[in-house]
């Protein structure tokens, strides 16, 4: 297949013309990834806290009311109401008034003299989000309760000095988190969302391209000229990598002024690796343009590829311990490898050396995709 | 009319038949997806990998790290030198947590005063989170044990009510099947309108004396009947499949899905009647859809949200419906616990209704 440039430059040209005349479809492009970028990133936590909670205190005593200060001062539970028995707090959670209860049984304090204290925490268990967030909380709570606890009855025992709840055991893990100091769940999601957002526009818009010209009827027009396939291919693809580009750059700004998280690689390796991202995710949604006969097919496939990134590239749920068969699907979304970039330059700050084999897999899929296309795309009318 | 109205219907029904790859994409796709999805994610997380740099190479030290190992949730997948090996390591993204060990880690114990660093890759959420958590508790009761120490005086029983084994099916399966419901009901009612429209078939239907509200519901029943397969086939799938119990009343329930569907028909009708092309119909149907899952939640808790999207989120149905399948099939509760979202989205779903029915009139005339 050949290329005449001269001739690749004026469809291009015409390509963009078009675009740009659309004033519309420019807005609703760079305003969708606006609106989207601001709304996934500050909705995508799923961290909650101030869980209001039923407490049965039976015991009412210092330690009693230290275990609930604990959990209040946690963050994580609020103690909205107190109330007399076990059964009222468990209705409680019926009604949907609390979504967790705590039950401290009588003679708290004595039996922690004792070593063999317990209280109950009950959550609600048709709220996943309360669920996940009071689990961990509730065990964490306890767990350094206990510790200081164990502690003081250390010192009290060995005679150690008790001024701290951690310099009696032998052993003090410091834990530093990397990159993320605060642990703040936006600095987790922005680079991600960045490539999610990118990947459905390239995507749904490549996918109409041919399906659009064969229902608008000017696929007709095209096929009279000679006008090459690539020649024409290429004409719609450059104009919408530049559109993604923009919208990209948008994106980034607004991740590091507006939601203030710092960038710390290269924007150079950045922009090329997204232009690899992007160009994949064009060729697929080329892939997808082959096969769809109307808008609406093409759409519905575009969304397929969407919910996939969503839920099996590692953007939101791990990849670590998904069985085989869910991994190797999101092994066929570019996103799962541009997660890796996105979060590697934007957040770690590492170069090419860490890099080069993501960047290799997007260069193959999209020669591998280019190379089916190339196969599979007829300048036909049927 | 009502004869009218069933022929009207008959004929929706040819056509909506007459592309049998998007009614098999309809049914057959989401239990796949919801296949899938229940498999694939996990929020306990084990096996995550771990990089070790080991100074001390003791016998204290592997004693220390077989506490991590055996937990479950760790796997040491490298040794490296030193704490720039961990990085290296976490950088490459070979590893997610690393460990460093100083070489004089034994004496130290003997001392008591031992210390040693954890490293956690901070850019994956989930990850992080257990990595950092998992490694502080294993660290503190194997530091604990070496002080002869019983565990802990205090024993902390967590009971999780209507789910007691933690498993993430149960919580998936009631808002997937409701997300299903929507998506379906409004994507299908959102091409109606517009397609006749660009077909230029709305002129010849507008000569007929067929009236608006005839129209509106020939429209509307096929996409109903297709979404409602969907979602008795997604609960079935997920009750024979996956065990998810059903506690609730199924009478209820029903009505309260058909009262939820019409909701979602009508917005269907509404988008429909509003766009211009079925590209317009379609972009603001998936953002309808998109928006739903991060905004009523589905995918995300809407107490983290901040006020402004919290109140976007109150515009929608599955904001209430949620709560509510939630209650019947999980809880098992019935009006008494549930009359609150119930009469919202009442409420909710006539007004949108009653703008959708405007919107399409408006359109016809």
């Amino acid at each position: 297949m050949q290329l005449n440039f001269q001739r690749l430059t004026a469809l291009i040209r015409k390509e963009t013309i078009q675009i740009l005349r659309d004033r519309r479809f420019i807005l609703l492009f760079l305003g969708l990834t606006f609106v989207q970028l601001f709304v996934y990133s500050y909705s995508a936590s799923r961290t909650v806290y101030h869980l209001p909670m039923a407490v049965v205190d039976q015991s009412r005593d210092p330690s009693s009311r230290a275990l609930i200060q604990a959990l209040v001062n946690s963050q994580y539970f609020d103690a909205t109401v107190y109330m007399d028995s076990e059964a009222q707090a468990r209705q409680a959670i019926d009604l949907g008034q609390v979504k967790a209860d705590l039950i401290i049984p009588p003679h708290f304090a004595a039996d922690i003299d004792k070593g063999s204290a317990n209280f109950l925490m009950i959550l609600d268990g048709s709220d996943q989000f309360a669920v996940a967030s009071g689990y961990n909380a509730a065990s964490l709570v306890a767990q350094n309760f206990g510790l200081q606890l164990t502690a003081e009855s250390l010192a009290r025992s060995g005679g150690l000095p008790a001024e701290s709840s951690g310099a009696s055991l032998p052993i003090v893990a410091s834990a530093q988190v990397l990159y993320n100091p605060d642990l703040n769940d936006r600095w987790f999601v922005l680079p991600g969302i960045i490539g999610m957002i990118l990947q459905t526009l390239a995507i749904e818009q490549a996918a109409i391209f041919l399906v659009r010209d064969r229902e608008w009827g000017t696929l007709e027009q095209i096929l009279a000229t000679p006008i090459r396939q690539l020649e024409l291919i290429l004409s719609k693809m450059i104009p919408l990598l530049g559109l993604c580009l923009l919208a990209l750059g948008m994106s980034v700004g607004l991740g590091v002024f507006w939601f203030g998280v710092p960038f710390q690689g290269s924007l150079w390796l950045y922009f090329w690796l997204s232009v690899l991202f992007i160009a994949s995710c064009l060729a697929l949604g080329l892939l997808i343009s082959t096969r769809a006969m109307t808008q609406f097919e093409a759409e519905t496939s575009a969304l397929i590829f969407m919910l996939f990134g969503l839920l099996l590239t590692g953007l939101f749920y791990p990849r670590i311990g998904m069985p085989l068969i869910p991994q190797l699907i999101g092994d066929l979304v570019p996103l799962t490898y541009f997660l890796r970039i996105s979060r590697g330059i934007y957040l770690k700050g590492i170069g090419l050396n860490f890099l080069w084999n993501d960047a290799l897999v997007l260069v193959l899929y999209i020669l591998v995709v280019v190379f089916i296309v190339s196969k599979r795309f007829r300048m036909r009318l049927d | 009319m009502l004869r009218r109205t069933w022929a009207l219907t008959q004929k929706e029904f040819i056509q909506l038949l007459r592309f049998p790859l998007v009614l098999i994409g309809l049914t057959v796709g989401p239990a796949l997806e919801l296949l899938l999805f229940a498999t694939a994610i996990r929020t306990d997380i084990q096996h995550i990998p771990m990089v070790v740099a080991d100074q001390s190479l003791s016998a204290a030290s592997q004693s220390y790290l077989t506490a991590f190992t055996d937990s479950g949730s760790f796997d040491i997948v490298a040794s490296v030198p030193d704490q720039a090996g961990v990085v290296h390591a976490i950088d490459s993204g070979q590893a997610s947590i690393g460990i460093v060990i100083p070489a004089d880690f034994a004496r130290q114990v003997v001392q008591k005063d031992a210390q040693v660093l954890l490293l956690v890759d901070g850019t994956n959420s989930y990850v992080t989170q257990t990595a950092y958590s998992a490694a502080q508790a294993i660290s503190q009761t194997y530091a604990i044990h070496l002080a002869h120490q019983q565990l802990s005086p205090l024993d902390a029983r967590i009971q999780v009510l209507f789910n007691p084994g933690l498993q993430e099916i149960w919580f998936l399966v009631p808002g997937f099947g409701a997300f299903l419901l929507y998506g379906i009901a409004l994507k299908l009612t959102a091409f109606s309108v517009v397609r006749e429209r660009e077909a230029g078939t709305i002129e010849a239907l507008l000569v007929t004396p067929i009236r608006p509200l005839e129209l509106m519901l020939a429209k509307m029943i096929p996409n109903l009947c297709v979404a409602v397969v969907n979602m008795i086939f997604t609960f079935t799938l997920g009750i024979v499949l996956f065990g998810v119990p059903f506690r609730g009343s199924l009478l209820l329930f029903s009505v309260l899905s058909g009262l939820f569907a019409a909701g979602s028909l009508g917005l269907g009708l509404a988008i429909s009647s509003i766009s211009q092309s079925q590209v317009q119909a379609n972009q603001l149907a998936s953002l309808m859809n998109i928006s739903v899952m991060f905004l009523s939640g589905f995918l995300f808790p809407i107490a983290a949200l901040p006020p402004l999207l919290r109140m976007l989120g109150y515009i929608m149905p599955m904001t209430f419906f949620l709560p509510i399948v939630n209650g019947i099939i999980t809880k098992g509760v019935g009006l008494n616990e549930l009359w609150s979202p119930i009469l919202s989205l009442a409420a909710l779903t006539i007004v949108i209704f009653l703008f959708g029915a405007w919107a399409f009139r408006k359109k016809l005339d």
